[in-house]
């Protein structure tokens, strides 16, 4: 019986509070990403958010066990399009803190490997261009 | 009941799992201070270590930590039990470790370097459950005093590992929006959860064991530490053990 009447006192207090708070909702509670530089992905948002270590990690095993290059999915590109430019008109590394990547890794504990081997700031175009 | 949809798609959703998972929290914690707080109160009247046992109270506390840990007197006993219980429980510890990420921000350094381990752990619970489901039907002896619970127990486990296992490996689901969706019931907002059959299977199985888990043999988890086979010292010529009720009618000279 008190058991119950604990349970019971318990769930009406919880739920009350939920229903209360429900009103004042705040945002989605996702981190803040900067803006992508162009205006669509490669995929669709939904799938990007759950899929695009799977793409990346496919497209790599393509170019780097078959030579297929140019794939759609493309971790330069994805570089390229969501790095930002810093107070000092130098690209943000994708992986520094409140970035493109780095903002949902963190937020989740996921470590990215990527960026071990590959550039975390976009291709200089000048650079490019004499090599 | 002033009751707004959410913003975006399946706000039912949202708000059945919201209140799913307040009452599962009440219900687990308000079941188990209750459970724990009877326990504390159950009368050991009897000095019943089983010998050899430590000699004093931290040796005792020791001993029962060996055997929450690595399973002592199960080792003893039974060894091919003893490597599935290891088995379900270990993986089920560092799964459960993995998970904290869900509910804190930042996350915890220690919580950052057991995530590469999930995949691992998790399998491992897997293979402990499966072993002791079909010991349980296999076993002869052990076939005949198995009821329901047993079963139902380790299905239930189960459903909830291969639910967590098929979003790990093979249908992801967006675990920002899940975090998300968490960080925010405990500020007591409802915010929007990707409803996919894997993740709304996951977490209705988990809300499910967190309401059984206060009237199961899953009670086993607070109850291993009121063990007085396990929990006391072995001293009564060194100080009498006399239990309240006992001290009470030597005081009244009954």
């Amino acid at each position: 019986m008190n058991r119950l009447r604990l349970a019971v006192i318990g769930f009406v207090v919880l739920a009350t509070a939920i229903l209360a708070g429900h009103g004042a909702m705040a945002g989605d509670g996702r981190p803040a990403l900067p803006q992508a530089k162009g205006s669509v992905c490669v995929e669709d948002t939904q799938v990007m958010r759950r899929n695009h270590m799977d793409l990346l990690k496919h497209q790599r095993n393509d170019t780097l066990r078959q030579g297929v290059r140019g794939g759609k999915h493309s971790l330069a590109e994805c570089v390229s399009c969501h790095a930002t430019d810093g107070a000092d008109g130098k690209p943000v590394p994708v992986t520094a803190e409140g970035q493109f990547c780095q903002s949902c890794h963190s937020f989740a504990a996921v470590s990215i490997d990527c960026f071990s081997c590959h550039a975390t700031v976009p291709a200089d175009p000048a650079r490019t261009a004499i090599r | 009941m002033g009751l707004r949809s959410i913003p975006g798609e399946h706000g039912n959703v949202n708000t059945v799992f919201a209140i799913l998972y307040a009452v599962a929290t009440v219900v687990l914690v308000a079941g188990l201070g209750f459970k724990i707080a009877q326990y504390a109160r159950t009368p050991a009247p009897l000095k019943i270590p089983t010998t050899p046992a430590p000699l004093t109270p931290a040796g005792a506390a020791f001993r029962v930590a060996r055997e929450v840990v690595v399973f002592e007197s199960l080792f003893k006993a039974n060894k091919a039990l003893w490597i599935f219980a290891a088995l379900f429980h270990f993986g089920l510890f560092v799964v459960l470790a993995r998970h904290v990420r869900y509910f804190q921000e930042p996350v915890n350094v220690v919580i950052q370097l057991v995530q590469p381990f999930g995949l691992y752990a998790g399998l491992a619970m897997m293979a402990g459950l499966g072993l002791l489901l079909l010991r349980r039907i296999v076993v002869p002896r052990i076939a005949y005093i198995t009821g329901p619970s047993d079963i139902l127990m380790l299905l239930l486990l189960l459903g909830i590992g291969a639910s967590g296992l098929a979003m790990k490996g093979a249908v992801h689901t967006d675990i920002v929006a899940v975090k998300a969706f968490f960080l925010g019931l405990m500020a007591f907002e409802i915010r929007a959860l990707p409803a996919e059959p894997p993740l709304l299977v996951h977490l209705a199985l988990v809300a499910v064991l967190m309401i059984v888990f206060p009237f199961s043999k899953l009670l086993h988890v607070p109850g291993v530490f009121f063990s007085p086979t396990r929990n006391q010292c072995d001293n009564p010529r060194e100080k009498r053990h006399l239990a309240p009720w006992a001290a009470k009618l030597e005081a009244g000279g009954n």
